[in-house]
């Protein structure tokens, strides 16, 4: 008995210096962003030493305005908050990330559905067509969609990047739903049945609560992947009014110089909203997965 | 079971014969649980015909043709052997493969140690996946930038550190140590994503399953092996083949991180189709070729690993 | 069922989220979805990189307000980085949608944008008289086959900044003119005081790469092409590999560091402010940033730096700068024309380019500009450039000058970090380019 304390001791002491590892590797690169974007330019750019790396000359010189309230920030912060385009691009960010992820899970986790739980004659062919898209390298059907885009007058509107969203997002979407569709045990469709419901009522009464890691799992990733887009609405966006965040940030900067802290801050912003979004249906995920769910 | 012909999944499938396999598909009209399934099936169909199929048959069509400002010339198989013949595709082929191979490796051995620790519960637990995913959640347009700016020998943190254990050169001045930068900037960013994926595919996993293994006498290796794997299989599969796939076409990373020194397959495009305007056609071809591979990649994942649509 | 609760919740707080933001910006957001056009008809709209120094607006306000022709200008920001708006530019025009009016330009875009008909000819408009009044180089980097298609906004040329303080120090008393020279005096102050580096430039692969190889070739006596024909490339005649080994060997003993291989602008201007190299190679608005102080980064007074024209190869040649500045363009598909050209003369007019130098720190195209006292007085970059404006040389003007470019950069970045020498660099250049040149001749009939 002792010698197996001692060993789940071990392991337990593995896995927690294991995590701390995993979340130091994950967090300086972060730490060291959120540096940059709280410090003056000249602090950014002197070469770091050991003992500089812990400590943030914070520089409080600038003036940032938030929802009314006046208060000291880095400079960083001051340039990305005072730009309108940006504060307008994270609107229309989230507008285009909210509806290429609900086009995505609505289609996607219908054709999952139907392309796991069913056999039809279609059914291989359409997820091998479905695959294919994520064959084809994004830079290279721009030209076409360009085209395409300009003859049903969708460019400069929130359309041209949200299709090509959601064409290269439906891949992985549906494969993923296939996969967690198929984890669930193989009698639920009749059990279902012999309960008098339809393949509708199974799929949406049935599938989708007992798949939901999977689901919004899925839903998380392509929020996150359409938010993070920047070729398709750098190219098929042309007026700044409609264009998201991810093609703002590089606009702080000249010709000749990039301003490396008002990019970090901007990066950093937009990237809270995601964390928030994660952390808020993580923990919807633990809650509603208890065992006997299958019951 | 019971499908007309055996298709293998990655590619593109034409029916044989019209009264063949749409004989078979309009009969089954007839079943309603078939006829929900095509239902449900439409949307995505139609995106896939109308918005993915003519792009992509449009740029395969360029690709036979030399296109200048004023001219366009059918060229059959010419920009092919020119793309064949240039040295720098061959080094945006090893550059891409050896990212791939290795990238892919870490992130998912990294992504599935990870998921399976953030699996249990421990205090923290969800604050340490709402960490996790922040690396995935950070935009690229600025995470290759940035990391090229960490690499920078004059105020990069990862060249001090670097020269601070007695690295001599110019990180970025070296072709090796771009790539290496690279690999490790997309394992940082990428291992989240293949975590989140195998995590919620290891949370439904139901617990009594576990329990019926741990009461048969079964250890915690074999709970893994004989339990977790096997049931985790089609997430792992799905997450590996894509990963691959994304990895494959890798476009941002290299041209942000680095800045044209080093081309992927997909730089190599973009420089032909968006930068060239006397060899634009090449890059079509060269799309093509990554079309093509990928197709093949992704038979090798259906042979090898077996990611065969069991019924 | 708690199952139904969950998916009904997240579906009604997307929505909720989704109704609330949009609400509250209605109109931009519903003419996001329709696409409805939200410029007003018979606005002009304009379009440049961004402004930190907010000039721009300042003056497109003023031209709303003071025009006698009831003109409206809009102006849009386009790409910071130079590509990227050319390649956006690009899509647009090859896809036939005219939304600019007035283009602002690279100097290295009428060559490519111009034979295509994209943008328009002004030769009529842009009289000889008119013309009398700008640099030389200015306009020649907007005249092709003939043809001039832009009118020149502003100019931007290469130059040597030097430490006067440190070369003073080591008892040095001039800038160098030859490349031997520059070598020399930064051996010695180096030795004298120190100092990290001795020279820097923009080595890394990249337009700002082939500017300072073009720089040596240029310095070495050599062409790439001759002024007056697309047709022909004569690099491998001449001195140029001589040019471009002088550029490597700055880097192989130890004169330039090895890092140049990778760093732009911005990098060398760190290193330069902060007081760690003796001599730089760069454009004027560092000087802007010295006589910015503390507050934008820089640890050297104005007394401490001086400008002097690129060095040569051989003594006594002629010392020519590289050439960067922008122009308006006027697109070709537009229905406005002839208020799109008013604009222009607008912002050529001498008042509005002296803003533009004393706000923006852009050096006016106009001659009479630097010899004018307030403005001298107001801006000193002006002082300083006024000889080297004159020595700036355009870089090859062609239709396909960004293959060409594409070439050049990986080369001349190769032959820096010794990766090929200059021999097999010139080599490769000719073939290259003469392919490209020989394929314009035969698609645009030069």
């Amino acid at each position: 008995m002792d010698d197996h304390n001692k060993q789940s001791a071990i392991s337990r002491i593995g896995f927690f210096v294991g995590i701390a590892l995993f979340l130091i590797f994950t967090l300086f690169p972060l730490y060291w962003v959120l540096r940059m974007s709280l410090v003056s330019s000249d602090a950014l750019f002197t070469k770091p030493t050991l003992g500089s790396i812990f400590s943030i000359p914070i520089d409080l010189s600038g003036q940032c305005n938030l929802f009314g309230l006046k208060f000291s920030c880095p400079p960083s912060y001051q340039t990305v908050l005072a730009d309108d385009l940006y504060k307008d691009g994270l609107l229309n960010s989230l507008i285009i990330a909210g509806i290429t992820t609900i086009i995505c899970i609505v289609v996607g986790s219908a054709a999952a559905y139907a392309l796991a739980r069913i056999d039809f004659v279609a059914r291989k062919p359409v997820l091998s067509a479905v695959l294919a898209i994520s064959f084809f390298p994004a830079v290279a059907i721009i030209a076409p969609l360009f085209i395409q885009f300009q003859s049903f007058g969708l460019l400069n509107t929130y359309w041209a990047a949200i299709i090509p969203d959601v064409m290269f997002a439906l891949p992985l979407t549906i494969y993923l739903l296939v996969a967690y569709f198929r984890q669930l045990p193989k009698g639920l469709e009749e059990a279902a049945k012999v309960d008098g419901a339809n393949l509708w009522q199974a799929f949406y009464r049935i599938t989708i609560p007992l798949s939901a890691p999977g689901v919004v799992t899925t839903g998380l990733l392509t929020f996150i992947f359409a938010w993070n887009e920047f070729l398709f609405a750098n190219t098929f966006l042309l007026e700044p009014k409609v264009q998201p965040a991810t093609v703002i940030i590089p606009q702080f900067a000249s010709i000749y110089t990039v301003d490396y802290g008002a990019q970090a801050a901007a990066a950093l912003l937009m990237t809270v909203p995601l964390v928030i979004m994660v952390l808020f249906f993580q923990r919807r995920i633990v809650a509603g997965l208890t065992a006997g769910a299958v019951k | 079971m019971g499908v007309a012909s055996e298709r293998l999944p990655g590619r593109k499938v034409k029916p044989k014969g019209m009264s063949g396999a749409w004989g078979s598909i309009r009969s089954e009209f007839n079943d309603p649980e078939k006829r929900t399934a095509y239902w449900m099936i439409l949307p995505t169909t139609l995106i896939v015909l109308l918005v993915a199929a003519w792009p992509i048959l449009y740029a395969v069509w360029l690709s036979l043709q030399r296109i200048l400002p004023n001219t366009t010339e059918w060229v059959w198989f010419s920009n092919y052997s020119r793309m064949f013949s240039d040295p720098v595709f061959y080094s945006a082929l090893s550059n891409t493969f050896l990212f791939t191979v290795i990238s892919v490796f870490f992130e998912f051995t990294l992504g599935l140690a990870i998921a399976l620790a953030l699996n249990k519960s421990f205090r923290g637990q969800g604050l340490a996946r709402g960490i996790a995913i922040i690396p995935w959640a950070f935009p690229t347009v600025v995470s290759g930038a940035m990391w090229r700016l960490f690499y920078q020998d004059e105020v990069g943190i990862f060249a001090a550190l670097a020269s601070g254990l007695g690295y001599e050169g110019v990180i970025l001045a070296n072709d090796a140590s771009v790539l290496i930068g690279a690999i490790v900037s997309d394992v940082w960013k990428t291992t989240p994503f293949v975590a989140l994926l195998l995590l919620a595919g290891l949370q439904t996993i139901p617990d009594d399953v576990y329990e019926a293994a741990r009461v048969d006498g079964a250890t915690k290796w074999q709970q893994f092996m004989r339990v977790t794997l096997p049931l985790l299989k089609p997430a792992i599969l799905v997450a590996l083949l894509f990963r691959t796939l994304d990895a494959w076409r890798v476009y941002d990373l290299f041209w942000s991180m680095s800045d044209r020194q080093l081309d992927s397959l997909s730089t190599y495009v973009f420089e032909f189709v968006r930068v060239s305007q006397a060899d634009f056609s090449i890059g079509n071809a060269a799309a093509v070729f990554v079309f093509v591979s990928s197709i093949v990649i992704a038979f090798v994942f259906v042979k090898v690993l077996g990611v065969r649509e069991e019924a | 069922m708690s199952g139904m609760n969950r998916r009904d919740f997240l579906k009604y707080s997307g929505a909720g989220i989704l109704g609330a933001s949009v609400l509250s910006s209605c109109s931009r957001v519903a003419s996001g979805f329709t696409g409805a056009e939200t410029v007003p008809e018979g606005t002009l709209v304009f379009s440049h990189g961004p402004d930190s120094s907010g000039t721009i607006p300042k003056v497109i306000d003023k031209f709303n307000k003071e025009n006698k022709d009831g003109l409206t200008a809009l102006y849009r920001q386009a790409p910071a980085d130079s590509g990227q708006y050319f390649d956006k530019l690009r899509t647009e025009f090859q896809a036939g949608s005219a939304t600019t009016d007035i283009i602002s330009g690279d100097v290295i875009w009428a060559a490519q944008f111009g034979p295509n008909d994209w943008i328009m000819d002004l030769s009529d408009r842009f009289t000889d008289e008119m013309r009398s009044e700008f640099l030389e180089p200015t306009l020649e980097t907007n005249t092709f086959d003939g043809k001039i298609y832009g009118v020149p906004w502003f100019t931007d040329v290469g130059m040597l900044y030097y430490r006067t303080d440190l070369m003073e120090k080591a008892g040095i008393d001039a800038p160098p003119k030859t490349w031997d020279e520059l070598m020399g005096m930064a051996r010695e102050v180096q030795e004298k005081t120190g100092t990290q580096y001795g020279f820097l430039f923009q080595g890394a692969e990249y337009e700002g790469g082939v500017v300072n190889g073009l720089e040596f070739i240029y310095n070495a006596g050599a062409e790439v092409m001759p002024p007056d024909d697309p047709t022909k490339i004569v690099i491998d005649q001449g001195d140029a590999d001589k040019g471009l080994a002088m550029q490597q060997r700055l880097v192989v003993e130890g004169v330039a560091p090895e890092a140049v291989a990778t760093w732009k602008e911005l990098e060398t201007q760190d290193a330069f402010i902060k007081g760690n190299a003796v001599f730089m190679r760069s454009w004027p608005f560092v000087y802007g940033t010295i006589l910015g102080g503390k507050e934008t980064g820089s640890e050297l007074k104005p007394e401490q730096v001086g400008i002097a024209p690129i060095p040569t190869l051989a003594e006594g040649d002629e010392s020519f700068s590289g050439q960067g500045g922008w122009n308006f363009f006027i697109n070709a598909a537009t229905k406005k024309a002839d208020d799109c050209f008013k604009f222009i003369e607008y912002m050529i007019q001498p008042e509005i380019q002296a803003e533009f130098a004393v706000g923006a720190s852009f050096l006016p195209p106009r001659a009479s500009l630097y010899e004018d006292e307030k403005l001298l007085k107001d801006q000193p970059v002006i002082e300083l450039a006024k000889d080297l404006v004159t020595r700036a040389k355009p870089r090859p003007r062609h239709p396909f000058y960004s293959d060409m470019s594409l070439v050049m950069a990986n080369e001349f970045n190769s032959v820096i970090k010794s990766d090929s020498s200059p021999e097999e660099a010139v080599s490769t250049l000719q073939g290259e380019l003469e392919r490209f040149a020989n394929l314009g001749a035969e698609v645009y009939d030069l």
